[in-house]
């Protein structure tokens, strides 16, 4: 077998060594629990402790705004379940995550009102879409900060900004804006941010929230009171370990990083433009990393399966339990016309990625495309 | 290079051992899996155990496919699935007819699909699990019966192009069920065990009649009590309507007579069924439509075996054109020749080819 290429990271990432090593560690030597009165219960409860107030310190907010989760889809599911009720207007966009789109289309039927705002031809939702659905009875606006499919960012700020001055709770699914960049949460108008670890090289199955101080939820599961009440059970200690270390290594690293991967999309950029493929990079306001390519006569399906075969990793179109996948809804959603969203599909560079392997995704491509361009 | 073979994993025990059987014969080997169907959608389970699109059946196609260090992957064919073949199927019972869906879904979908995700994927041949065989003769290719008569599949593959024969490869046909079983059962594949697949894939629970009114509830809620009728057109009773019939069926006719009433024929126009005695099913004529070859086309008349029904008999007739519209005359009479359902002519163990089976009027 050749070696794997991994063109997935907005997907997940691969966990870092340094953080598997302490994950495993803990695993071995920290299995108090939290809320035991001996001194193991209590070693793993600093542990904890000492994690929220790293991720805090790194975002820039109190360590009591912090509540560990399984994931961002736990997350996501706590803010807009535990904010809005029969009759509360909700704004959000139609290229959210599932966890946030489903969610909504499921309250929805259960009384709320919700506006699904579509991306702009740009890729991006603009403050002023969001401003104009505003109602008397709108309780919260939920917008990611950057898409998942296409890497778009999103003017959070901005529309924080708005939804502070009329008074409404903002959400927004940070999980591919964090570790990649810099998110300082003091700078912004915002109450809830979803954070997920395993898309900054932690593991899966453990992420987080911010919510503001002075907000009261009703929790998603009840019990022992873990988390201020917020979220009951266990917590996953090893995990949550494993989480501020990443966001640790991820902030440390960041510009390198960033200049690592602009000059690695850069790179790939380049090639394509001095071959005879017919591409076209979606979206405007991209994060560095994360690229939606259209190549034209190629379903996307087909070349996935192709890269695949020969140890390169891509994502086409939106996944499901059963791994078959649809053309990509965000693509739709901004306007792109069925047959060219088919034709779509997302490369996302890691900070493990190196020239070399850009080389041989390239070639790769070309080879397939020649093959089986239509 | 070996060259590639990409294998139809529906999830089942079928597909895994013809997996095994292409590895064995030195191909390399591509898993595909077509997602067809959502059962939630309409009234199943998705999580029931022998449903082939389940998550659960795809699931243990990609199992069996890592064991076998073969690459799975699975497409979505829901949408074409669902115009070609659901859609056509709840018409067709709209229409009064008995339709077959697994010969739709080969003709139209699966043999097509899977021949041109080959291509994309650099594939020579293709593979499935069906129980019937391919032969080849100057360059000629047929197929022929499955080995295992109980099991034989051949009925269901009459409508495939006959320029995909070349490119197919049926690893099964010389093989009973009971040895496929044990062939998956020495190699400990997980779906050794795995129970018969249902009647009709995209009902979960076989029961069409729910289905149909969960489908299309505007349609069949149009449809009212209809009536019962003898030969003569004499009003035997009431009937909860003629969408609930199929030709040939004893049981529900909700009826008293001396000798047992079959349905002989079902009017979706009046809204009625007429009823009769065994003998008056008896007919020895029926017009085909949507024919296919997978010989050289014959000339007419030409005497052939039809077989009217899945794992029913064949009985000698011969096929004629009348009026530009293909005629069978029967040699003895057949019981409940149903429209909708295929006809298939067979010449020995050799699949001729097949059509519809429309009412001689």
């Amino acid at each position: 077998m050749t070696k794997q290429l991994y063109f997935d990271i907005a997907a997940t990432t691969p966990m870092d060594i340094a953080v598997a090593e302490i994950v495993h560690k803990a695993n071995i030597e920290n299995y108090g629990n939290p809320s035991s009165m001996h001194m193991s219960g209590q070693k793993s409860h600093n542990i904890v402790e000492r994690s929220r107030t790293s991720i805090a310190q790194i975002l820039n907010c109190k360590t009591s705004e912090i509540i560990f989760t399984s994931g961002g889809s736990e997350s996501n599911n706590i803010v807009l379940k535990g904010v809005l009720n029969k009759g509360d207007h909700l704004i959000t966009s139609s290229y959210e995550h599932p966890s946030v789109l489903n969610l909504a289309k499921h309250l929805e039927q259960n009384g709320v009102e919700v506006t699904f705002i579509k991306p702009l031809k740009n890729g991006s939702i603009s403050a002023k879409q969001v401003k104009s659905e505003i109602k008397s009875n709108t309780k919260l606006i939920s917008i990611m900060y950057v898409n998942n499919e296409l890497g778009t960012i999103n003017p959070i700020s901005e529309i924080g900004d708005i939804a502070s001055e009329n008074e409404i709770l903002f959400h927004s699914d940070t999980v591919q804006f964090i570790g990649k960049e810099k998110l300082d949460l003091s700078k912004i108008n915002i109450d809830f941010a979803t954070i997920c670890a395993h898309k900054f090289y932690g593991p899966k199955g453990v992420g987080g929230l911010y919510c503001k101080n002075g907000i009261i939820l009703n929790p998603l599961i009840d019990g022992g009171g873990q988390e201020n009440g917020l979220r009951a059970g266990t917590e996953n200690i090893s995990s949550i370990l494993g989480m501020a270390k990443a966001l640790e290594i991820s902030n440390d690293s960041l510009l390198e990083n960033k200049k690592k991967i602009l000059e690695l999309e850069n790179y790939f950029i380049g090639l394509l433009e001095n071959s005879n493929i017919q591409y076209r990079l979606n979206g405007v306001n991209r994060l560095k990393g994360i690229m939606n390519l259209t190549f034209f006569g190629v379903e996307g399906h087909g070349l996935l399966m192709n890269l695949d075969m020969q140890g390169i990793a891509i994502s086409y179109g939106s996944a499901c339990s059963s791994g078959s996948a649809n053309a990509p809804q965000a693509l739709i959603e901004m306007g792109m016309e069925e047959n060219e969203a088919r034709c779509s599909v997302r490369i996302s560079i890691g900070k493990m990625i190196e020239k070399d392997d850009i080389k041989k995704l390239f070639e790769t491509i070309c080879n397939i495309i020649s093959r089986i361009k239509k | 290079m070996k060259e590639k073979v990409l294998v139809a994993m529906s999830g089942g025990v079928d597909s895994s051992v013809t997996l095994l059987r292409i590895i064995e014969m030195g191909y390399e080997a591509i898993g595909i899996t077509m997602k067809l169907w959502e059962y939630k959608n309409f009234g199943g389970n998705n999580l029931q155990e022998n449903n082939c699109c389940a998550v659960s059946s795809i699931n243990k196609a990609k199992l069996v496919c890592e064991r076998m260090g073969v690459p799975h992957y699975t497409i979505d064919f829901t949408g074409s699935f669902k115009e070609n073949v659901v859609d056509n199927f709840v018409d067709e019972y709209l229409s009064g007819r008995t339709p077959n869906p697994c010969v739709r879904c080969n003709s139209f979908i699966k043999w097509d699909t899977f021949i041109e995700q080959a291509e994309i994927l650099g594939a020579k041949y293709i593979a499935t699990g069906h129980y019937a065989q391919i032969d080849e003769k100057n360059g000629d290719y047929f197929i022929k019966q499955g080995a295992d008569e109980r099991k034989d599949q051949s009925y269901v593959l009459w409508g495939i192009p006959k320029e995909t024969l070349s490119k197919t490869i049926l690893p099964l046909g010389a093989l009973t069920k009971e040895e496929v079983r044990d062939i998956a059962r020495e190699h400990k594949l997980e779906t050794a065990e795995e129970p018969e697949s249902m009647e009709i894939c995209f009902i979960a629970d076989n029961n069409y009649k729910r289905f149909i009114n969960e489908y299309a509830p505007d349609k069949v809620s149009k449809i009212k009590n209809g009536k019962t009728l003898d030969e003569e057109g004499k009003k035997l009773g009431n009937n909860d309507g003629y969408i609930n019939y199929t030709v040939g069926q004893r049981r529900g006719i909700g009826l008293t007579n001396p000798n047992p009433l079959y349905v002989k024929e079902i009017n979706p126009k009046n809204n009625s069924i007429i009823v009769g005695e065994k003998n008056s099913l008896l007919k020895d004529i029926c017009k085909v439509k949507e024919l296919n070859w997978l010989i050289e086309t014959p000339d007419f008349p030409y005497e052939t075996h039809c077989q009217i029904r899945y794992n029913g008999r064949k009985a000698e007739g011969t096929i004629s054109i009348e009026e530009n519209e293909y005629v069978v005359n029967f040699k003895d009479p057949q019981l409940a020749i149903t429209p909708g359902q295929s006809i298939v002519f067979y010449n020995n163990k050799t699949l001729c080819g097949g059509g519809i089976i429309k009412l001689y009027e």
